[in-house]
């Protein structure tokens, strides 16, 4: 899996791959070469909570704290806030913070995209995660589900439609 | 009489501490809360717990007449007031006294004696004890500032009395530069703050925070319990503490403790106090700042070198016993040193509430904490952010430092920023190991180191290594079917996909 990932003001490649015995991840700084480093099992585990990491003889204890795109791993008393992100990522953050109906009485797009199928008519009431409509957006489709039971005053969106990011796809009833 | 209950007004990790000796001795304790505090250590640790209002101080912990009430309505028959909120007000130990509760600290009028700086320093001179030596008016001219810099003692500082913003402020280290000097402060005075007049004090050099805890009875006992140096201080508060000081003399630390009994007694002091000085470390002098009518936050330094509880002494008194020692019965006993532990960030020194998640307390032989942090706990906005002191005793500062350094080691706080990486820099710090650190110390050596240099416990890959995995994980962990659940196809070429 490919990730960009930032670090204290410095760009980042990271590439990770996860084997039976051993993590498999590659960073490349920006202008640099790819640096490979095979990391253990038995030298990352998960420990009661926390990341026991010995990383080139030194032990670590770690633990990583991550919301979305955004992670601050803490290890040493010290600690760094690391973005790190790849399409997959952005994409789901992008819809998670564009579908929540929880304040507002619509549901909206969190990104360009193309309607792929709606599965809602006016009038229609929906439950909490009811399917709502699939909506292709950086080539892959994505289903956006109720946030919480209510009733479709309007859909203004069908299969086949262009919408641009913050559009207004279904409207609630209050 | 003997309490059969406390009250103690105050939270956080010297709340912990409080209901501590309580329980030691016997006595059922009362937690008060506010609203942003339910879920804080003291309120599970006490016998008894009331929510005594919302969450800004002025509205619960500053409350006299709610603690007041709680105290009435649980029977408590002192309130422990701690340091901090209502510790020093007089008005809170003449309200409780009313009540008929006793005030578990000085008397109304001893916190009011030492409650001005200024005047609390002339009633000290009165006493005998040393001030910072200076003019005792406005100096007029040149002459006159050269008579009165020889009596006070080079170097001086000549001050504007309206001087600020390093304006109208001259330090002269040479006589021959006095009068021009002088002139300077003067001339400055009146075109930057429109007066002329114009102060000489000793300038201290390397001046370090010496204090002297001190304890009186209501039976007319007074000692000491020899000193603290406090000189690690960023934004004038203090950071580390420790007993006794690398910087004093044998024969200065007797004076020290005379003078200090001597202050506490010209003011019948009952209870726990502190007087701090100013200590200059290159002439060894010392002069007095003021007194703290409290218990204080790095109490345990001394208690770890003399074997006395502070807390435990402060209720016998407060019970009217005598002082459980006499001055000649205590004796200090090897080094302490006692670490804040804030969640704040270690460069700006910037507060960072928020959510403890993983919570770590270093153990081992020697090495107290005084907090009141557990995994889990949200450290409210509200309040300081001091969620601890780390503390360690040695037979000597070396065993000392060692200690700590291998407690912080052991430290593992996470989910909020802590300064427990700055504490492990300043004891690999030279000038904190040989001990000549100044209260400039944090200014002058530690405030423009960036994280790479403070981080350097960290091989900086070990973040973007622990950041990557985890976040192929969460990745990998995420319901990926929730999206497309309606074709196998979909489901088989997307994962493909993803996996290219």
């Amino acid at each position: 899996m490919l990730f960009e990932a930032e670090v204290n003001g410095k760009n980042y490649e990271v590439k990770v791959n996860e084997a039976r015995q051993h993590w498999k991840v590659s960073i490349k700084e920006e202008d640099a070469d790819w640096v490979n480093y095979e990391i253990s099992k038995e030298d990352y585990q998960s420990l009661d909570n926390t990341i026991s990491f010995i990383f080139e003889n030194s032990s670590y204890l770690v633990d990583a704290v991550g919301s979305g795109t955004e992670y601050t791993v803490y290890t040493r008393g010290a600690y760094r806030e690391v973005k790190i992100f790849n399409d997959e990522m952005l994409l789901h953050e992008s819809l998670k913070s564009g579908s929540a109906m929880g304040d507002s009485d619509s549901l909206t797009s969190g990104m360009p995209g193309k309607i792929v199928e709606v599965f809602v008519k006016d009038g229609e009431e929906v439950t909490k995660d009811q399917p709502l409509i699939i909506m292709e957006a950086m080539k892959m489709e994505n289903e956006m589900r109720a946030s919480a039971d209510g009733k479709v005053k309007s859909v203004n969106v069908k299969p086949g439609d262009n919408v641009e990011s913050g559009q207004t796809l279904i409207n609630f009833e209050q | 009489m003997m309490f059969k209950k406390v009250l103690i007004a105050n939270r956080g990790e010297i709340a912990v501490r409080v209901i501590r000796s309580c329980r030691e001795m016997g006595i059922q304790t009362v937690a008060v809360f506010s609203e942003a505090d339910r879920n804080s250590l003291h309120v599970m640790l006490a016998d008894e717990a009331y929510h005594i209002g919302p969450a800004p101080s002025v509205d619960s912990y500053l409350r006299i007449d709610k603690i007041i009430d709680v105290a009435k309505k649980s029977g408590a028959d002192a309130v422990h007031p701690g340091y901090g909120f209502l510790s020093e007000k007089a008005d809170f130990a003449r309200a409780l006294k009313k009540a008929g509760i006793v005030f578990i600290g000085p008397t109304a009028e001893n916190i009011e004696a030492m409650g001005d700086k200024l005047a609390s320093r002339e009633l000290m001179k009165e006493a005998g004890v040393p001030t910072v030596p200076g003019s005792p008016g406005s100096i007029r001219d040149a002459d006159e500032a050269v008579k009165a810099s020889n009596k006070i003692g080079f170097p001086v500082i000549i001050k504007a009395s309206a001087g600020g913003g390093g304006k109208g402020i001259r330090v002269v280290h040479d006589p021959k530069d006095l009068p021009s000097a002088f002139r300077a402060c003067q001339s400055e005075g009146k075109n930057y703050f429109g007066d002329d007049r114009v102060f000489i004090e000793r300038f201290i050099q390397n001046p370090k925070h010496i204090e002297v805890q001190v304890f009186g009875d209501t039976h007319g006992n007074v000692i000491h319990l020899f000193e603290r140096e406090c000189s690690v201080q960023r934004r004038h508060q203090k950071l580390i503490e420790e007993a006794p000081s690398i910087s004093v003399p044998e024969k200065v630390r007797q004076q020290l403790g005379a003078v200090a009994v001597k202050a506490a007694q010209s003011i019948s002091y009952i209870g726990a106090g502190t007087i701090e000085f100013i200590f200059d470390n290159n002439t060894k002098e010392f002069f007095f700042m003021e007194m703290n009518t409290r218990l204080q936050v790095e109490h345990p330094v001394t208690e770890m070198i003399t074997g006395v509880d502070l807390v435990r002494e402060q209720i016998q008194v407060a019970q009217g016993e005598k002082l459980s020692i006499t001055q000649d019965e205590i004796q200090k006993n090897g080094h302490s040193i006692e670490l804040r532990i804030c969640a704040e960030d270690p460069i700006t020194f910037i507060p960072s509430p928020g959510k403890i998640r993983l919570c770590r307390i270093p153990q081992g032989s020697f090495v107290r904490m005084d907090s009141y942090a557990y995994p889990g706990y949200e450290i409210p906005i509200h309040y300081d952010p001091m969620i601890g002191k780390l503390i360690a005793w040695g037979k000597n500062r070396e065993e000392c430092v060692a200690r700590l350094q291998r407690a912080l080691a052991e430290f593992m706080l996470t989910g909020v920023k802590s300064n427990i990486v700055l504490h492990k820099n300043i004891l690999n710090h030279k000038k904190f190991l040989d001990g000549s650190y100044t209260t400039q110390f944090i200014d002058q050596e530690i405030a423009d180191r960036d994280q790479q240099e403070l981080f350097m416990f960290v091989d900086e890959k070990v973040f973007l290594i622990s950041a990557a995995i985890t976040a192929f994980k969460d990745n990998q962990s995420r319901d990926i079917p929730q999206y497309n659940t309606f074709s196998r196809w979909k489901n088989l070429a997307r994962r493909d996909g993803l996996r290219r």
